[in-house]
């Protein structure tokens, strides 16, 4: 019975659908997944020799770093190995790898010739057996082997995730010591995770918030070296500095490159009112952006410099504006509760990056460029001033601790608002600006 | 492989790379007047500047060739040994870049620049300890795994895996011949990312900031008795399609084998749930996470993985280069859940010997 | 720091006398210090010192307010009396918030309240080129606590004597 209706079905619809006349596969939709950390395993590069081993271990060691560091990956420690990697070029037992549930491997070789350092690495794909892109050598000096080792952990991040390299990048900052009421700041930078940090001032002035160029070789930065608060150029590379031609008698800061690198916006006070101007380098030469009686301040531009986001009280409240580079109308964005500030455009374009205040507590948010879809990713006594990673995936801030005995401290977190974490910095630290991917 | 050739090339890009990056001085023509900062001296300023040209940065990356077949394998000899060069004890900077000693001006007291960089062993990550939860609708908590539903806390001893082994000593397993295995237990989840600031100090309950939707269950058992109709449940038209497949196919005499009678709705999401369950779209960039692939494959009859047969059959909502990482994390989920064999009915073996699965991460998406 | 303020409270308190009270030595001892006359002391009607104790030097404001209350007004009329006695004097306005705020606004803040007891001092006759202002934000706090008994006497405008115009 059920078969002649069945055949009865069958020849009704293989007039409309002849295409399934054919037994097609079995097909499933799946739309949940899991969320958590992949295992990894990266078996300390083989060293060509005795001058490369140390070498051949930092290295490993650093790559691993870069990688749990994103809390994207999980390194399967060296321990629990089946295999042993005793050359570069020795075909990957996958079946060893596979045993641990190491899902990708990192192979890689280090080779010492004098001063010079060459990295060779393949990225695997354990449980498919294939390779991730294709083997890459790297060749430097032996004084750029963190260098080497973070240009490695990138390639390894993109051919995984598909996300933007950010390992081999710098950070500009404040470092903090002494207590609340006599901290000494001074300018510094280093690398992304807190090592090779290099100081740029003494502490003789108060110095805050330095941004990178988009190119990484400039700073801007506001000092009191006057005894106002004014804006400062300097170069990376040559340690000189200027101070930028601001009008006399008032107070700059606040200063942000615009995307080409080839002028600056930035806060100027006059009379007690801080409105929002914008400088070309090449000339000096300032234009206004803002004029009203609120306070305007804490600017960063669009990635295609065509807009400015930015905080202003105008409303009563700190709350965030964008207007167009060129000044005119702005267009408030944050509506949520609370107070807003030091809004930061995504390198990607997509997201704003701010500090949020409200019941007693601030936060670091992100929200579309309409307002839209805010999450809040942190929450404590005092987080403020984010800046992006340069892939946009990771924001690093400044986190305040209260009381008598506060300290400041820089802290990343992804933009999921998982794997929130210190940075390691010798002293205390604050106003995080985040380079570029260096070349 | 010619290794001649081979360290040619390298040396050549090298050498290039070197010549057009390595000696470049970039200065900006800036027309204000420029100062040295006090902190350094002029010997020092002078000293880094002409070091700037040293130190080489990173050249252009060189390709690699395939590594060599695993039979033509040769151990590279040894090399003669090069007289040991005192190794660096400070780490110098990998940039040309001046250092600049703060201890030349600052008389601050305390310590001030590290010799050694900082180690990064251990930031611990700040992932806070689990509130008790007042009951079986507790406030997600942070963990480091997401998953549909919340996982509690493994037992102390076991290994986090994703199939519960019981734990197996020695002696009792000695007649069975078992292998000694480490207690397993799935790793602690929670169903969503909990940051931070959604944290809650007191168990009060509170709205959820982002309900999701549960995932279909596995019916508990299979009903046998629906193998004789084919399923039409209207909201699964892939179901209906694959019955009708199979009632054509035998109506048409078809295919030598008697074809199996489909899969139940429980059977298919036994499968859905296994693959899932593999399924890690942690590491995905935000691009990946919005490009849907298809991929198709094959089982042998003991349910494993037919070697080769994966492939991308679509993809839809992101570049090439997005598709590809969506295509080998999906690839990932199905070799590593099914590297024991899928669990299906045997005698439905033509149901399920070509599969394709659409990934879909739209739910799975950092919001 | 923390007696340094409640001087300062107390000299305010007294100040309303003083303005209508030209006799310097009667101040000097209604302010506690007794004995004789040091110059430069605060007992010295004419130095800083007597400025920044007993007069007030500096004005408190509210949560992210830089308007002058009634009291703060007070202060800045004894501020002004005393500069234009002392027309040697030249003053610098340092304007501050308490941690409760982003770095960058709260410079604008402190710039702000800084304005705010300027313009009070001008429109008391005092001349505009013997002040100048300087915001500090949340950079130097007076008080370290995390609590509103610190936050309250972290947002103010300090009225700092920079030297005597006679050099």
């Amino acid at each position: 019975m059920m078969k002649l209706l069945t055949s009865l079905l069958v020849g009704l619809t293989i007039l409309s659908a002849p295409v399934y006349a054919q037994s097609g596969p079995l097909r499933l939709e799946i739309d949940e997944g899991i969320i958590e950390p992949m295992p990894f395993a990266v078996p300390s590069f083989v060293p060509d020799g005795p001058s490369a081993a140390q070498y051949a271990q930092d290295i490993s060691r650093v790559i691993v770093s870069d990688l749990t560091g994103t809390g994207l990956f999980r390194e399967i420690s060296s321990d629990a190995f089946i295999s042993r990697v005793s050359s570069f070029d020795a075909p990957v037992q996958f079946a060893d790898w596979k045993a641990i549930n190491a899902q990708a491997l990192v192979t890689g070789a280090v080779n010492v010739s004098g001063k010079r350092l060459t990295v060779r690495f393949r990225v695997w794909d354990v449980f498919s057996g294939q390779e991730l892109g294709n083997g890459l050598q790297f060749a430097g000096t032996t004084d750029g082997w963190r260098r080497m080792a973070h240009k490695v952990a990138d390639q390894v991040y993109t051919r995984i995730t598909g996300e933007g390299a950010y390992f081999d990048s710098r950070v500009a900052f404040v470092s903090e010591s002494g207590p609340k009421d006599q901290r000494r700041k001074r300018l510094a930078i280093m690398d992304y995770d807190g090592a090779n940090v290099q100081y740029l001032t003494d502490s003789a002035a108060i110095v805050l918030a330095p941004r990178f160029s988009p190119t990484g070789d400039r700073l801007l930065y506001t000092s009191y070296e006057t005894g106002q608060p004014r804006i400062y150029l300097l170069d990376v590379g040559r340690v000189k500095r200027q101070e930028l031609p601001t009008q006399e008698g008032t107070m700059s800061f606040s200063p942000r490159f615009s995307p080409d690198g080839r002028s600056i916006v930035y806060s100027l006070t006059q009379g007690g009112n801080t409105d929002l101007w914008k400088m070309d380098l090449a000339s000096g030469q300032s234009v206004r952006l803002t004029n009203t009686p609120a306070i305007e301040t804490a600017p960063s531009y669009s990635p295609d410099g065509s807009r400015i986001v930015f905080e202003s009280d105008r409303s009563g409240t700190p709350q965030l504006y964008i207007m167009p580079a060129t000044g005119g109308e702005a267009t408030r964005i944050s509506f949520g509760q609370g107070r807003y500030g030091t809004p930061v455009w995504s390198p990607r374009g997509d997201l704003i990056a701010f500090t949020k205040q409200n019941k007693g507590r601030f936060h670091i948010g992100v929200m579309r460029t309409d307002g839209s879809e805010e999450r809040l990713l942190t929450a404590s006594f005092l987080d403020e001033g984010p800046t992006w990673s340069p892939n946009g995936r990771v924001i690093m801030f400044t986190r305040e601790t209260q009381g008598a005995s506060g300290r400041s401290t820089l802290y990343s977190v992804d933009i999921s608002g998982r794997n929130l974490r210190p940075v390691r910095t010798p002293d205390g630290g604050s106003d995080p600006s985040w380079g570029p991917l260096q070349n | 492989m010619e290794t001649g050739t081979k360290i040619s090339a390298i040396a050549h890009v090298g050498l290039i790379g070197w010549a057009l990056f390595g000696g470049t001085f970039r200065s900006e023509p800036l027309p204000m007047a420029v100062q040295d900062v006090t902190v350094i001296s002029a010997e020092q300023f002078a000293a880094m500047t002409a070091q700037r040209e040293a130190p080489e940065v990173p050249t252009d990356p060189v390709e690699l060739q395939q590594p060599a077949q695993p039979d033509e394998i040769e151990t590279p000899e040894p090399m003669p040994e090069e007289p040991p060069e005192p190794e660096p004890v400070a780490q110098p900077e990998p940039e040309p870049e001046p250092e600049v000693e703060p201890e030349t001006v600052d008389i601050s007291p305390e310590p001030e620049l590290i010799e050694q960089p900082p180690t990064l062993e251990e930031p611990e990550p700040e992932m806070a300890a689990l509130p008790s939860p007042p009951g079986p609708e507790a406030e997600p908590s942070p963990a480091d795994k997401i998953a549909p539903e919340q996982i509690a806390p493994p037992p102390p001893e076991a290994k986090p895996d994703d199939v519960e082994t019981p734990p197996v000593s020695l002696d009792e397993g000695a007649e069975t011949q078992q292998e000694q295995q480490d207690q397993t237990a799935p790793e602690e989840a929670a169903p969503e990312i909990v940051t931070e600031a959604e944290e809650v100090d007191d168990p009060a309950p509170r709205t959820s900031p982002r309900p999701r939707v549960r995932p279909n269950r596995p019916a508990p058992t299979p009903e046998p008795e629906v193998a004789e109709t084919p399923e039409t449940a209207p909201t699964e038209p892939a179901q209906n399609e694959q019955a009708i497949n199979d009632a054509l196919a035998e109506a048409l005499g078809g295919g030598t084998e008697p074809s199996g009678p489909p899969l139940t709705s429980g059977e298919k999401d036994a499968m859905r749930v296994a693959v899932s369950r593999c399924w890690n779209v942690g590491s995905l960039s935000t691009d990946a996470l919005e490009t849907v692939v298809v991929v198709g494959f094959s089982l042998s009859r003991d349910g494993k993985v037919v070697d080769g047969s994966l492939r991308m059959v679509g993809s839809s909502g992101g570049s090439d280069a997005s598709a590809k990482q969506a295509y080998d994390t999906a690839r990932r989920a199905i070799l590593r859940c099914g590297s024991k064999g899928y669990d299906l009915p045997a005698d439905k073996y033509d149901q399920w010997q070509d599969i394709e699965i659409t990934f879909n991460p739209e739910r799975m998406r950092i919001k | 720091m923390k007696l340094l303020s409640k001087v300062a409270a107390i000299g305010a308190l007294t100040l309303i006398a003083a303005c209508s009270n030209n006799d310097p030595s009667a101040l000097g001892g209604g302010a506690g210090g007794g004995g004789a006359l040091v110059p430069g002391s605060p007992s010295d009607p004419r130095s800083p010192a007597y400025f920044q104790q007993t007069v007030g030097d500096r004005v408190l404001f509210a949560v992210d307010q830089s308007t002058l209350s009634p009291q703060a007004q007070t202060i800045l009329q004894g501020q002004a009396d005393w500069l234009l006695a002392n027309p040697d004097f030249v003053a610098n306005i340092e304007g501050h918030a308490d941690e409760q705020g982003t770095r960058e606004y709260n410079l604008a803040l402190g710039a702000r309240r800084a304005n705010a007891a300027r313009e009070y001092l001008i429109s008391r006759g005092v001349a505009g080129n013997r002040l100048t202002t300087v915001s500090y934000g949340k950079e130097r706090p007076i008080e370290i606590c995390s609590t509103e008994e610190c936050y309250s006497k972290n947002r103010r405008a300090v009225t700092v004597l920079t030297g005597s115009t006679l050099g």
